[in-house]
């Protein structure tokens, strides 16, 4: 008896839940509504502007029907042209002052707007005054200069010979002879002993670097970054060419180009013998390994 | 004929018969579905909180008398519910005498409540489940035909651009959209209540043997 009581009791209770789930949903589905007219209203601006093209060309077409049938819209602008003509000679006077005006100001904008232009335009023969100036205190210096001749060339070639000279008495024994011979690199003379082994020392250096570029595996395109990518290496070559040690004097960002360096090296160790004159001590030559080559 | 501003609500009106019959049944199923979660919320939500308190009660008063008359307070626990049955039963009884008789009787009685309580716990929970399972199929089933009827149309338009696709498939995939919206709060629902009923189950299998006890054991 009592269960017969409260089940009508949750019935009730439940259809009145029902009731407020069907008014969530109507209320929900307004609610999408009302958001989705609103999204489309915010977005409206592009439809005016096809709107109106249409109302344009359909404005040509049907511009003698609409006089016949006296459409608004479009045909307010042929009418408005038409009329002129009936009315009466009073009214024609008047329409004439009125579009000058409104032209006027049109014009005077367009020239507010552009000035720059002009500006432009009346600077252009400064510069070529400018030009012809530059080119004419040029000639003139030109003038003023000695013509070169023989005897410059000779003199010129006396200074280097003399710098030379100088520097080969400050490296070497201080004799001052064997000036011609210098110039050969064979380091045979047996005059001026630093000179000449320094001849030596470059021939050998540029062999080496053409093997060991021979055994460098590098490629520039793997490098992201070309800034900055320079190894300073020197080398401690033994007597029976063997590289002894190698030095980083200044390492490049990329340990690609590093170890690259590295493994040249290592796979052109032994290097040539050395010359007799060198085959004394060890020798320490240094190379910049850059992604261009060696130099 | 509703215009494109409508988004949805315009590719509705332009849906067909079966697609529109396929929404008109999940949004029924969703209205009964939210109806059944918030009814549903609310009393369980008060069977818990009476169960436990008449519980604090009946463990600290020891009175039966003082007991039934503060469980008419908790109208909504299953609890209390179980508690007056077997109270009624127990004043029910004539002869006090025969203990096992009584204590029988008793246990009965407490037995046929809480097996009315837990129907009337689990009442309309498996329509949730229900819709959980089914209201994605018949979504895709208005769909699967939107799809079909659209493809039907663009064969005798005889142009498959995404302009004459596109607009079809949008429209039938509404009815997997509302079949999926209609499912996923009934299954969260369905599994929340699932729990909540099976902590009162549990509750009220294991005190029904301590409310027939202080019964018998009442001096």
């Amino acid at each position: 008896m009592k269960k017969g009581q409260k089940l009508p009791y949750a019935e009730k209770h439940f259809s009145l839940w029902l009731v407020g789930a069907a008014a969530m949903h109507v209320f929900v589905l307004f609610l999408a509504l009302y958001f989705q007219l609103w999204d489309a209203d915010r977005h409206q601006k592009p439809k005016i502007v096809t709107v109106t093209l249409v109302s344009s060309a359909g404005s040509g077409a049907s511009s003698e029907n609409s006089l016949q049938e006296g459409a608004a819209g479009a045909v307010v602008a042929p009418s408005r042209a038409v009329p002129p003509p009936p009315v009466s000679k009073k009214s024609v006077k008047e329409p004439v002052p009125l579009p000058v005006p409104k032209k006027l100001p049109v014009i005077a904008r367009k020239i507010a707007v552009e000035p720059p232009k002009p500006k432009d335009v009346e600077k252009k023969p400064d510069i070529n005054q400018a030009l012809l100036r530059l080119k004419q205190n040029v000639d003139k210096k030109t003038a003023q200069l000695p013509k070169p001749s023989a005897t410059n060339l000779s003199s010129a070639l006396d200074q280097l010979q003399q710098k030379v000279k100088s520097e080969v008495a400050g490296t070497g024994t201080g004799t001052g002879s064997g000036r011609g011979q210098a110039s050969s690199s064979s380091g045979r003379n047996g005059v001026g002993k630093g000179y000449g082994g320094r001849g030596t020392a470059d021939s050998y250096k540029a062999q080496i670097a053409s093997i060991i570029q021979q055994n460098w595996a590098f490629s520039k395109q793997l490098l992201k970054n070309s800034y900055g990518m320079e190894v300073y290496v020197r080398i401690n070559i033994a007597a029976d060419g063997t590289i002894r040690q190698i030095l980083y004097d200044k390492r490049a960002p990329s340990e690609y180009l590093n170890n690259s360096v590295k493994k040249a090296l290592e796979r052109s160790s032994p290097l040539p013998v050395l010359s007799k004159e060198e085959a004394g001590g060890d020798v320490w030559i240094g190379f910049v390994f850059t992604p261009e080559g060696i130099e | 004929m509703l215009d494109s501003r409508l988004g949805i609500f315009g590719l509705i009106s332009d849906a067909g018969v079966v697609v529109l019959m396929v929404l008109s049944v999940l949004l029924s199923f969703s209205i009964i579905s939210w109806a059944i979660i918030a009814y549903k919320f609310g009393y369980l939500r008060k069977s818990l909180r009476e169960s436990k308190a008449f519980l604090d009660y009946f463990f600290e008063v020891h009175n039966i008398d003082k007991i039934f008359t503060e469980s008419e307070n908790f109208r909504y626990g299953s609890l209390p519910r179980v508690f007056r049955s077997g109270y009624i039963e127990y004043r029910a009884l004539g002869d006090k005498g025969d203990m096992r008789h009584a204590k029988a009787r008793i246990a009965r009685a407490v037995k046929r409540e809480v097996n009315a309580e837990n129907k009337r716990l689990s009442t309309l929970v498996p329509f949730l489940a229900t819709v959980g399972n089914t209201a994605p199929f018949i979504g895709l089933f208005g769909t699967v035909w939107g799809i079909m009827t659209s493809f039907h149309t663009i064969g005798l338009t005889q142009s498959a651009s995404l302009a004459a696709v596109a607009p079809g498939i949008s429209e039938a995939l509404i009815a997997t959209a509302a079949g999926l919206a209609a499912a996923i709060p009934a299954v969260i629902a369905y599994n929340s209540f699932t729990n909540k009923i099976g902590v009162i189950e549990r509750d009220l299998e294991e005190f029904s043997p301590e409310f027939v006890a202080a019964f018998i054991n009442e001096p």
